[in-house]
């Protein structure tokens, strides 16, 4: 911030978003906006740093030489986080927020993906993206394309136009030729995660599973018919090389998107324009 | 009453009033922070406001009760006997735990921070993350860092410097 480099401390909780506090100037940042609101920086904002949120086998397969977080020598994160995701999930709302009431479109816990583009903020409920392999939408005058991964929770969103002009995105089904050609004609070598997986039976979550043995999934433009990876990179194909801009996007409870995008919309699958109240 | 079993004895009510203004005072510094930001209750901005000034004055305010604290419970302790000093002592009691909840960071006991972190390669953080498990990923200038959601839900803030960047990681 301002070339200062800050140290942030978990420090106080605010409607059930986390607040943080720097040790340099002791002001108050709100976690879900990076902005400060108390303190001598208040008003001020973090820049946020591209990231996204995506299984660590997918993740491994784009970033061999990548570097992970090291957990905590203590075990307390280890037996606070086995079921965290269930247990936060039935944690109780703070009553009187706006969406908490559970009269609003979807129940305060419901995990969204929350897109903001051009002063328009959307949500879209996961539980409607992990059952398709692409979402197409258009936000604040943006065309954007969102990619599900095959485990169904790895999301990434991308604008979906080139030289200005909106370009369709299509799933290519798994067992598609370009996926079956590998393991049929034994040429390409298997994936060395698939190849581990088939001497270890029962992975743990269906998911892994399914992402150890099948192939990436791939996605196909209507326009020029090139072949996409997760990565939103041209693997095949005309446009091959050229790179989809990714946009950020941020997962969140439903309840806590509606309180930082008061205005927001709620996707809606199969709907025309995808956009309902 | 003492005034009249004593008359040589000054006053002693006003001292001991005092007292007990300072060590509320002390106490309601972090108790109404803390009140304020408890989970699962609505935070209004000017509830909010309230708690940062307040924990903000803490450590110094908490301090300067408990020095007046004492100084009042000595300006009592000559003319009191045995079981009132013991109240006295008491007393001093929650302003000592006030100036001392003014320098804990509760959040941080619930959630302790990853002070030192280290980074394993892919294939070594396969003892610790499953394939399923989700990461936050960030990449900058080449430099790719994956951190596990499970962790990061944790510890809710981790630093690190991702790419020359330094990042707050928080979940």
């Amino acid at each position: 911030m301002g070339g200062r480099r800050l140290t942030l401390h978990l420090a106080g909780i605010n409607n059930q978003n986390f607040v943080m506090r720097d040790d340099e100037t002791g002001s108050w940042w709100q976690q879900s906006t990076g902005e400060a609101f108390a303190g001598p920086l208040r008003g001020s904002r973090l820049r946020l740093v591209f990231a996204d949120e995506v299984a660590f086998a997918i993740w491994r397969r784009e970033h061999p030489a990548g570097r992970v977080l090291r957990p905590d020598a203590s075990p307390a994160w280890r037996t606070w986080s086995a079921d965290w995701e269930a247990k936060t999930g039935r944690m109780p709302v703070v009553a009187g927020v706006p969406g908490a009431d559970g009269r609003g479109p979807l129940p305060p816990r419901a995990l969204v993906l929350g897109l903001e583009q051009g002063g328009a903020a959307r949500a879209y409920p996961i539980a409607a993206l992990a059952g398709q392999g692409v979402v197409q939408d258009d936000l604040g005058g943006l065309p954007v394309v969102i990619f599900v991964g095959e485990d169904g929770r790895s999301l990434r969103a991308f604008e979906s136009a080139f030289d200005g002009r909106r370009v369709p995105f299509f799933a290519k089904l798994d067992g598609s030729p370009a996926a079956a050609v590998a393991p049929a004609g034994g040429v390409a070598p298997a994936p060395a995660a698939a190849a581990a997986s088939a001497t270890v039976p029962g992975a743990p979550a269906a998911a892994a599973a399914l992402m150890a043995t099948a192939p990436p999934r791939l996605w196909v433009d209507g326009t020029s018919g090139s072949e996409w990876d997760f990565q939103g990179t041209a693997v095949a194909g005309p446009w091959r090389g050229r790179r989809l801009r990714p946009l950020p996007a941020m997962k969140d409870y439903w309840f806590d998107w509606r309180i930082y995008h008061p205005r927001t919309t709620v996707y809606a699958a199969g709907r025309d324009g995808g956009a309902s109240r | 009453m003492p005034g009249k079993l004593a008359p040589s004895r000054p006053r002693r009510w006003p001292w001991a009033a005092m007292l007990l203004a300072v060590i509320a005072a002390a106490v309601m510094t972090v108790w109404i922070p803390a009140w304020t930001m408890r989970p699962f209750v609505p935070q209004s901005a000017a509830a909010m406001a309230w708690a940062y000034a307040l924990l903000r004055a803490a450590p110094a305010a908490t301090l300067v009760a408990l020095a007046a604290a004492a100084a009042l419970a000595w300006r009592l302790w000559g003319p009191t006997r045995w079981p009132g000093r013991l109240l006295l002592i008491v007393a001093l009691v929650p302003a000592g735990a006030a100036a001392w909840m003014a320098r804990q960071n509760l959040f941080e006991r619930l959630f302790p921070p990853l002070v030192r972190t280290g980074f394993a390669s892919p294939a070594a953080a396969a003892g610790f993350v499953d394939p399923g498990d989700m990461v936050l990923a960030i990449q900058v200038q080449g430099d790719a860092a994956a951190f596990p959601v499970r962790q990061i839900a944790f510890h809710h803030v981790v630093e690190e410097e991702v790419g020359g960047t330094p990042v707050a990681v928080t979940y």
